[in-house]
């Protein structure tokens, strides 16, 4: 029911017009002067106001103006009550916040019109004032969840590392929504990876696919694999999470520790420059395939540029934002501007950069994202290793392999993963295994199986001699092959005594001779790394002392 | 152990990627990776990222392999090496022969 509010100061004013509404089944309340129709309107919920002019105590102009200032976020219309005669007041009524006027003597059908009128304009602001709270409601829960989107992708993207010597780069604050994100890492043997990716769209959604893009670059960083593999598998992470018309251009590339040579996957964002010092530019590289997350595994091009780089040379790499950026005069930044921007001084910073591109937009919006980075091709210096402690425990291990063993199994890793598996020993497995493998392997070929080097020195004498091994293995019986493998805590030292059932040397040869011919590269190789090698009398037993700490320190 | 091969965007760079151990095992697929190089090939590239081992076999098998693309290809560059490797090839004097990034 619509609740009505009649001020007059005359009584028979309010009567006439309380019997007039009431007929019409509204619900009426009267006030004699502005201060008492405040005071109701406090008390009440009141639709429409039919409001006196000329009132004791409080008259229409000023309670017009409180009433418009305290009920103002839904319409709540006043109609005037006056004379014909009124018309010089009329303006001034309009002014305070008056929406209509009502003209004495009272016309029953004039009256209701202006409340039906009034009164259905007053449901419609209703409504949207109910609509404006859910809006504010959802946009106020919207922006809490950015900020928690914001905190939890702040932390997810944040580069472990930075290398402030290497990089200058530009990404708003705001890039995450607009789907810009640039992540660094460094492998274990310490070349630089660098991705820039800019996913379609804005907002959230653009967002949601960094957060596994971001964890499968860090990961397979960490392990130092290919920009290839890299390009590869977060493209089949992202084809298999991203709805069809979503994807990320992106461009990945590794520069090699000794800063000379770059390794580049480029999918689908503008060109990138090699420049030199004064922003010259030696190479322009392009775009070669398609965005990430758009091709099946099977489809997906994992070509890469590869060039050489000197220390004078930066890498310029940006999103579409630079080149798009438009003036007022509706004229786009593009290539050409950049790239004379890149060249108007020696080592242009990205803030310069982005300055230049600011001035040009002369204020126009859309400028939040503009990522850009520059990277100074310098060798990166390696990463520091996690040393782990050596065992303090006397390891002994063991094995000795009968003919079958040898013919079926290719032992020499599985001892190397065995032996690693001592706390400090990890870090050695490389050389572990080149002991254990050349060790081995001439047990086996020049022991048991008896082979003779030589064939290797002719040409495809390797597949020669791997060929004539394999058939001497498929004839071998009654052979053993002993290793045995002792952990000195005390000494960090490892021994290692391979003892094979062959004939041993030939003794018409000096052993002097029989080494560099048997075994030539291998052995040399193999006192390299080891501290001593020692041969028994019978040439079917090798001692090998491998120092721990003396490797590790000289293995930089 | 795995063994893929890889040619650059503009077709002028073979990579051969070794994966785990690099062995006597690998010989046969190792001499096919570079065998019938195309005539734009003008680099080829031994990435030793992900090759956790080698031994002296390896070594023999880069030596053939530079007997038999001298000539055809202008740089053999082995790069990435993890340092316990790099090692290995500079007590073999491959700093000499090979282009070692």
């Amino acid at each position: 029911m619509l609740n009505i509010l009649v001020v007059d100061d005359l009584e028979l004013n309010r009567r006439l017009l309380t019997v007039m509404l009431e007929q019409q089944g509204y619900r009426v309340f009267t006030a004699e002067n502005g201060l008492v129709a405040l005071s109701l309107l406090d008390e009440q919920k009141i639709d429409i106001v039919l409001l006196d002019v000329i009132m004791p105590v409080m008259d229409g102009f000023e309670t017009a103006a409180i009433i418009k200032e305290r009920y103002s976020q839904v319409y709540l219309p006043i109609i005037f009550i006056t004379s014909l005669e009124d018309e010089a007041s009329f303006e001034r009524c309009l002014a305070v916040g008056g929406d209509d006027f009502l003209h004495k003597p009272f016309q029953e059908v004039i009256l209701n019109a202006k409340i039906k009128a009034h009164s259905r304009i007053r449901n419609l602001s209703q409504k949207a004032r109910e609509q404006n709270l859910q809006l504010e409601y959802h946009q106020n829960q919207v922006e809490r969840e950015h900020e928690i989107v914001e905190h939890i992708f702040n932390n997810a993207l944040e580069n472990q590392q930075s290398f402030p010597t290497h990089l200058d780069f530009h990404l708003s604050p705001a890039a995450m929504f607009n789907g810009d994100m640039f992540l660094v890492g460094q492998s274990p043997i310490g070349s630089l990876y660098c991705m820039l990716g800019d996913f379609t769209g804005h907002g959230l959604a653009a967002a949601v696919g960094a957060l596994p893009a971001s964890r499968v670059f860090y990961t397979m960083v960490s392990k130092g694999m290919s920009v290839s593999d890299i390009a590869a598998e977060i493209n089949s992470v992202l084809a298999k999470l991203l709805p069809g018309h979503m994807f990320c251009a992106a461009t990945i590339l590794e520069l090699s520790n000794t800063g000379k040579s770059v390794s580049a996957w480029l999918g689908g964002l503008p060109d990138t420059y090699i420049i030199d010092q004064q922003g010259n530019i030696i190479r322009t590289l392009e775009s070669q395939h398609m965005a990430l997350g758009i091709l099946e595994d099977d489809e997906f091009e994992r070509a890469l540029i590869h060039t050489e780089v000197e220390t004078t040379s930066r890498i310029v790499m940006a999103t579409d934002g630079i080149i798009e950026t438009i003036n007022p005069r509706e004229v786009y930044f593009g290539e050409k501007r950049f790239k004379d921007v890149l060249a108007s001084r020696d080592n242009i910073s990205c803030h310069q950069v982005l300055e230049r591109v600011k001035r040009f937009a002369q204020g126009n919006e859309q400028q939040d994202d503009l990522s850009l980075v520059l990277l100074n091709c310098l060798p990166v210096p390696e990463p520091e290793q996690m040393v782990e402690p050596y065992s303090e425990l006397p390891f002994n291990f063991s094995l000795s392999l009968n003919s079958k063993q040898i013919k079926s199994t290719d032992p020499v890793l599985e001892v190397v993963n065995v032996i690693s598996r001592v706390p400090g020993l990890n870090a050695h497995r490389a050389n572990i295994f080149l002991i254990l493998s050349e060790a081995y392997n001439n047990a086996l070929d020049h022991g048991v199986l008896g082979l003779d080097s030589d064939v290797k020195n002719h040409d495809d004498g390797f597949l020669i001699y791997y060929q004539q091994r394999e058939k001497a293995l498929a004839n071998l019986t009654d052979a053993l092959i002993i290793i045995d493998i002792r952990y000195s805590p005390e000494e960090y030292a490892l021994y290692f005594t391979i003892c094979d059932s062959g004939h041993g040397f030939n003794k018409q040869d000096s052993e002097q001779q029989n080494l560099v011919r048997e075994h030539g590269r291998g052995l040399c190789l193999l006192s390299e790394i080891a501290t001593g090698v020692t041969f028994n009398s019978a040439g079917n037993q090798v001692e090998i002392y491998y120092q721990l700490t003396a490797s590790s320190t000289s293995s930089q | 152990m795995s063994l893929t091969r890889s040619t650059s965007a503009d077709g002028a760079i073979l990579t051969v990627q070794i994966k785990g151990k690099f062995d006597f095992n690998l010989v046969q697929s190792f001499r096919q990776a570079y065998a019938d190089l195309n005539s734009n090939i003008n680099k080829v590239v031994i990435d030793l990222r992900e090759t956790d081992y080698m031994d002296s076999s390896a070594l023999g098998m880069l030596l053939n392999m530079k007997k038999n693309l001298t000539g055809k290809v202008d740089t053999i560059q082995i790069s990435n090496c993890q340092p316990q490797l790099k090692k290995i090839l500079q007590i073999s004097r491959f700093d000499k022969k090979f282009d070692i990034d």
